[in-house]
């Protein structure tokens, strides 16, 4: 017992010689806390600001006029007047018997149907009896838009459908994974960058991206060439395709402000891209 | 480098092994967690099917990683959830190292009573088994208890990152638990099958159970370091959701797997060895009987000199871990080497450091069991000497704790000749001579009782000298050359012709000793059970600061994350996200180092008494 | 005459102390820092302690004058004056370290803190694990633009930085004595030959501002150069000063 007692106090002693060291012997760094998942100016923001930030997500890195425009008829109109806005049109559809989402208010249901587009698909603008939606979830993906800028463009499809804006400004969430709309975005430095800046993947098939809107663009080296295609990107209906997979193609349906978007190296870089697309 | 291929090949290889063990039992069926994953999102990104931009997300029925708020976190009673879970994950640690040094010691001593023919290690083997039956048991089901509280803890106070986990690692944790069972069917077939199983061929299948259950034993740490590494470097994940890709080998076989198993494998065999150390050392101590106290004294040196076999490596296998972690990620790599954590790795080189000066005392003390060990001892003063100069060279910090007059006698927060030892090439050269020092006690300690007979013994001590010189010499010039004249790749590249030299030493001396020590004059008979007591007292400090050494690094190595459950897809976001300092963590560690010696203890007392039952009867 | 074995101790812990301050604060003109000579003469002691105990025999040497001192009658005087002199010289030990001075509080500083994941200049965000020197790949593949562009930071370098880091980079500028801490010297192995080019751009860019918090922002005199410079300036810098040093930043290349 004696000795017990003795290897115990031994060890007892090692013991408090370790945690007295680390407590005295060595200072005591305290470790920076957990960056507060950067606030950037949304802290700051007045809600006029936010309702901005949604409209340049909506037009810019949203990319969601490619399709929600009145041109193509692609997708249903958004930003429109009275019952075209979908901030004014939600409460009708979740009351529709073929509403299969969660959502019980016009904020849950348009931020719903932007991650779960086929939660509810617009009458003739779904496949498979209008089941399935052709929208990506927005916030994945090469759109990858942050829940701050999906709140954004809420707030801001709300503001401009004139009915009261119900999103709060989030505190705490970064408005983008790389740095928010505001920021200009940098020249794309391979074909794969320019097709995931213009969001090509959103209509078409081409690279990894499997758009199912307009033509496939895979092999499309095969038959057309360098002019057809620079033509193509620059003036889009010029001569309008008649392969798309779903519905014909239509005039408008892609955007013709490539060519002013663009800069020469990435236009260049994309239609060498396409040309060897074989 | 073809060994740690070589090892990746054998890691391969055991998990292969251990899939065909759990094939037909979950490969086919549905994973068990399948329901814990919310099938909800499952049904959310069904309605995806457009959604296409990198191959794994086609494989859309997976869901990302659950962005968590602190509301997230239950709060249950008055309990901090992290360090509850901190401990009871820590000691689970310890047990499972426990229960898996074990079978590996044993197996050693077999092995080892095998290839001697010296029927003494066998007895050993066997009687330690016996011994620690008892103890086993029990230590197997605290594991299993400590293994179950932790999922507990875990699921309670962390659901959404364990939901998380579980979906990812569904089928490794079903076979994880399989394996469980198996190691603990093999154990038994191990232990009643040893007196059955003796001699000869039978032998052979019995030493190849062992193999068995070590290799389970393994696999089953294997598969759990996944988990760990996971956490640290993800793979076989979408980088920006967290959502699974498909293949949970991707997942399992992560950056930083192979570089923890290597060195918790190895840590997992010192382990073993100080902790049989302890128990050895605590029965010397409470014996008054002679033959008992020669027993547990003998015992005690065979489980300290496989402590140090597997102390000597590990130096290297703990350097090849963080140079992975530097190269996997800079931020992790200076977080844990120069930024909050830079303190802590003089406080563990202080360990390291009382874990060599107490070995080498040990193996100084033991010299007592020999009458010619007195041509010996007078060495003990410059290879202590050595031993120190490393030493301090090992902990002297990057960055210096000045007062402001020193700053103004430096001129600067850097000192111009101690500054240099801060850094890696110093450390390598340091740690590399203290290994061939302690090496070089080892070998007096074996020469002690013998008195060479072959003509050729004198120049083969020159020879042996001249290698320790030579070798000593090439790795300071190694050192000082590479680190501080050359640029880093270099510096990575010096620390293998080191460890090289090292190795040189430690295998041509053995050679040498061997040829020159055959046939030898015994000086007389060992006489065990002579040492002073102060030498048990450095078996305890090994296991002490051995344990106290694990919590510490644990704590280390999960704090490079920093506030992230899994390293920058799933954030930690609960009011515990703030790494604490390394006092507080000192104060954790300790705690649960109490908590787990008070245990061990309980559990040798109770094997104690049943021992002893079984003696009367 | 051989002198007792604890004299021998005591002369040996002492010997090597004096030997530190001599050959430190005397010969190299660069003393040890007390905090750390405190450790290095702790473990001394320990050693010395384990070396004298190792033998039975010497162990009992050691033992017998302390033995003596506490049992033997005739030691009475010394007894007391040792047991009168040990608790005191405890107790101004633990008061001077207590008693309140004049010295500023220690401050600690890291000096090469961990960069964060990321980070935002030039209107973009750069991930700190990917991020490479653009102009890396000239030394192989164009060697002759990689001399250019040296050239070109090294201009960038005596415009800007040499007014404190010093025209050799050793941290030994004209205004360099009047900056606590010291700019850093390049030349020493231990700052960017260990550092990858991203850090140096994350230091560069952010200047003293922006380091964290166990870095003492509040003390670096080193300006935000990215509202200075531009991007590919600081990147050409970067690589004049691994040039000029003959350094090259940490890699896993080799590995």
């Amino acid at each position: 017992m004696k000795s017990f007692l003795k290897i115990m106090l031994f060890c007892i002693l090692v013991l408090i010689g370790f945690v007295g060291y680390a407590n005295f012997g060595i200072p005591q760094v305290k470790p920076a806390p957990p960056p507060t998942e950067e606030k950037l100016d949304l802290g700051n923001m007045t809600m006029d600001q936010f309702i901005a930030l949604g409209e340049k997500v909506f037009n810019g890195k949203g990319t969601c006029t490619l399709c929600h425009n009145n041109v193509g008829k692609r997708a249903p109109m958004l930003d429109g007047a009275g019952e075209e806005a979908v901030a004014n049109s939600a409460p009708l559809r979740l009351k529709d018997p073929r509403y299969k989402g969660k959502a019980t208010t016009p904020e849950e249901y348009i931020r719903e149907s932007m991650k779960e587009p086929s939660a509810f698909v617009v009458a003739t603008f779904g496949s498979d009896g209008d089941t399935k939606s052709p929208m990506p979830n927005v916030t994945t993906g090469s759109i990858g838009m942050s829940e701050a800028e999906v709140d954004a463009v809420i707030a801001f499809l709300q503001n401009k459908a004139g009915s009261e804006v119900t999103v709060k400004i989030p505190v705490g969430a970064p408005p983008s994974a790389e740095g928010g709309a505001a920021a200009p975005a940098a020249p794309a430095k391979t074909p794969e960058e320019v097709i995931a800046k213009f969001g090509c993947g959103a209509c078409h098939k081409i690279g990894k991206e499997e758009g199912a809107l307009g033509p496939d663009l895979t092999h499309i080296g095969k038959s057309r060439n360098e002019a057809y295609l620079r033509k193509g990107i620059l003036d889009p209906d010029a001569d309008i395709a008649k392969n798309c997979p779903g519905a014909p193609c239509s005039p408008g349906m892609m955007p013709a402000d490539l060519g002013t978007k663009m800069t020469g190296s990435e236009l260049e870089m994309l239609v060498q891209y396409l040309v060897k697309s074989k | 480098m073809s060994f740690f291929s070589g090892f990746k090949r054998l890691t391969c290889l055991t998990l292969l092994l251990s899939l065909l063990f759990a094939g037909g039992f979950s490969f086919t069926s549905i994973p068990v967690f399948a329901n814990m994953a919310n099938a909800e999102e499952a049904v959310k990104s069904e309605g995806t099917p457009t959604e296409s931009v990198k191959e794994g997300e086609k494989k859309a029925e997976y869901p990302p990683a659950p962005k968590l708020t602190a509301a997230d976190y239950p709060q249950i009673g008055g309990f901090n959830p992290r360090i509850l879970v901190w401990i009871v994950a820590q000691l689970h640690l310890w047990f499972a190292a426990f229960v898996l040094a074990v079978p590996i010691f044993v197996l050693i001593i077999e092995a080892i009573g095998m290839a001697t023919k010296d029927q003494r290690y066998d007895n050993m083997a066997y009687e330690f088994i016996k011994v620690s039956m008892a103890a086993y048991s029990i230590t197997a089901s605290i594991t299993a208890i400590m293994g179950g509280l932790l999922t507990f803890t875990l699921l309670v106070f962390y659901p959404d990152l364990f939901k998380y986990m579980a979906s990812l690692f569904s089928r490794s944790m079903l076979a994880y638990a399989f394996l469980f069972f198996a190691e603990s069917a093999s154990l038994y077939v191990y232990y009643y099958g040893w007196h059955w199983l003796e001699g000869g061929f039978k032998k052979w299948v019995h030493l190849t159970i062992g193999l068995v259950l070590n290799f389970v034993g393994t696999v089953l740490m294997l598969l759990a370091n996944a988990w760990v590494t996971f956490s640290m470097s993800p793979n076989g994940v979408d980088p920006a959701t967290g959502a699974f890709l498909g293949s949970e080998w991707d997942v399992i076989h992560n950056f930083l797997w192979n570089p923890l198993n290597l060195h918790r494998v190895i840590a997992n065999i010192a382990y073993g060895g100080s902790i049989i150390g302890a128990y050895a050392a605590y029965k010397f101590l409470s014996s008054s009987v002679k033959e008992e106290k020669a027993h547990y004294d003998w015992m005690g040196y065979t489980a300290n000199v496989i402590a140090v076999g597997g102390l000597l490596p590990l130096p290297f296998a703990g350097y090849w871990l963080t140079a992975e972690i530097y190269a996997y990620s800079q931020q992790m790599g200076i977080t844990l080497m120069g930024g909050a954590f830079a303190w802590l790795f003089i406080m563990q080189a202080v360990l390291i450091g009382a874990l060599f000066l107490s070995v080498n005392y040990y193996l100084w003390c033991g010299m007592g069991r020999s009458e010619g060990s007195g041509r010996y001892t007078k060495h003990i003063w410059w290879i202590a000497a050595l031993i120190v100069g490393c030493f301090l060279v090992w902990f002297t910090p990057h960055t210096l704790v000045l007062t402001n007059q020193e700053l103004k006698a430096l001129g600067g927060p850097y000192h111009k000749y101690l500054g240099p030892l801060g850094i890696m090439p110093a450390k390598n050269t340091a740690v590399n001579i203290m290994i061939i020092m302690t090496f070089l006690s080892f070998t007096l300690y074996r020469r002690a009782n013998k008195i060479a007979t072959v003509s050729w013994a004198a120049s083969g001590s020159a020879i042996q000298a001249a290698i320790f010189v030579a070798a000593i010499l090439n790795i300071i010039f190694l050192g000082v050359y590479h680190g501080y004249f050359t640029n880093t790749a270099y510096k990575v590249a010096a620390s293998i012709p080191q460890v090289l030299s090292t190795a040189v030493v430690i295998i041509s001396t053995l050679i040498i000793d061997s040829m020159m020590f055959k046939g030898a004059k015994e000086v007389g008979p060992l006489r065990w059970g002579k040492v002073p007591d102060r030498s048990q007292y450095a078996l305890f400090m090994l296991a002490v600061s051995f344990t106290w050494l694990m919590g510490l690094m644990g704590y280390v190595r999960s704090g490079i994350r920093q506030h992230w459950h899994v390293n920058s897809i799933m954030r930690d976001n609960s009011i515990d996200a703030f790494t604490p300092t390394i006092g507080v963590a000192a104060q954790v560690v300790t705690s649960a180092t109490v908590i787990f010696m008070a245990i061990v203890i309980f559990i040798f007392w109770l094997s104690n008494i049943s021992s002893k039952k079984s003696a009367v009867h | 005459m051989k002198l007792p074995k604890l004299l021998q101790a005591v002369l040996v812990v002492v010997g090597v102390y004096i030997g530190f301050k001599l050959v430190f604060s005397v010969g190299l003109h660069q003393p040890i820092p007390s905090s750390l000579l405190t450790m290095y003469m702790f473990f001394v002691v320990v050693a010395t302690l384990l070396v004298t105990t190792a033998t039975e025999e010497s162990a009992k040497e050691m033992s017998a004058p302390i033995k003596a001192l506490v049992e033997d009658p005739s030691k009475k005087t010394i007894r007391n004056i040792v047991f009168v002199l040990v608790p005191l010289l405890a107790a101004w030990m633990t008061y001077s370290k207590l008693a309140p001075s004049f010295e500023a509080p220690v401050e600690l500083r890291t000096i090469h803190p961990a960069p964060p994941s990321s980070l935002k200049a030039y209107g973009k965000s750069f991930d700190m694990m990917k991020l490479e020197n653009p102009f890396s790949k000239f030394q192989k593949e164009d060697p002759e633009k990689f001399k250019v562009l040296v050239k070109e930071g090294g201009d960038v370098y005596y415009k800007n930085c040499h007014f404190c880091h010093g025209d050799k980079l050793d941290g030994q500028g004209q205004y360099a004595q009047g900056f606590n801490p010291l700019p850093l010297n390049f030349q020493d192995v231990g700052t960017i030959a260990q550092l990858q080019e991203s850090y140096l751009f994350w230091r560069i860019a952010t200047g003293g501002p922006g380091l964290p918090k166990e870095a003492t922002p509040w003390l670096s005199a080193m300006p935000v150069w990215k509202d200075f410079l531009t991007e590919d300036e600081i990147w050409k810098v970067i690589l004049f000063l691994y040039d000029y040093t003959g350094q090259a930043p940490r890699s896993w290349a080799a590995h």
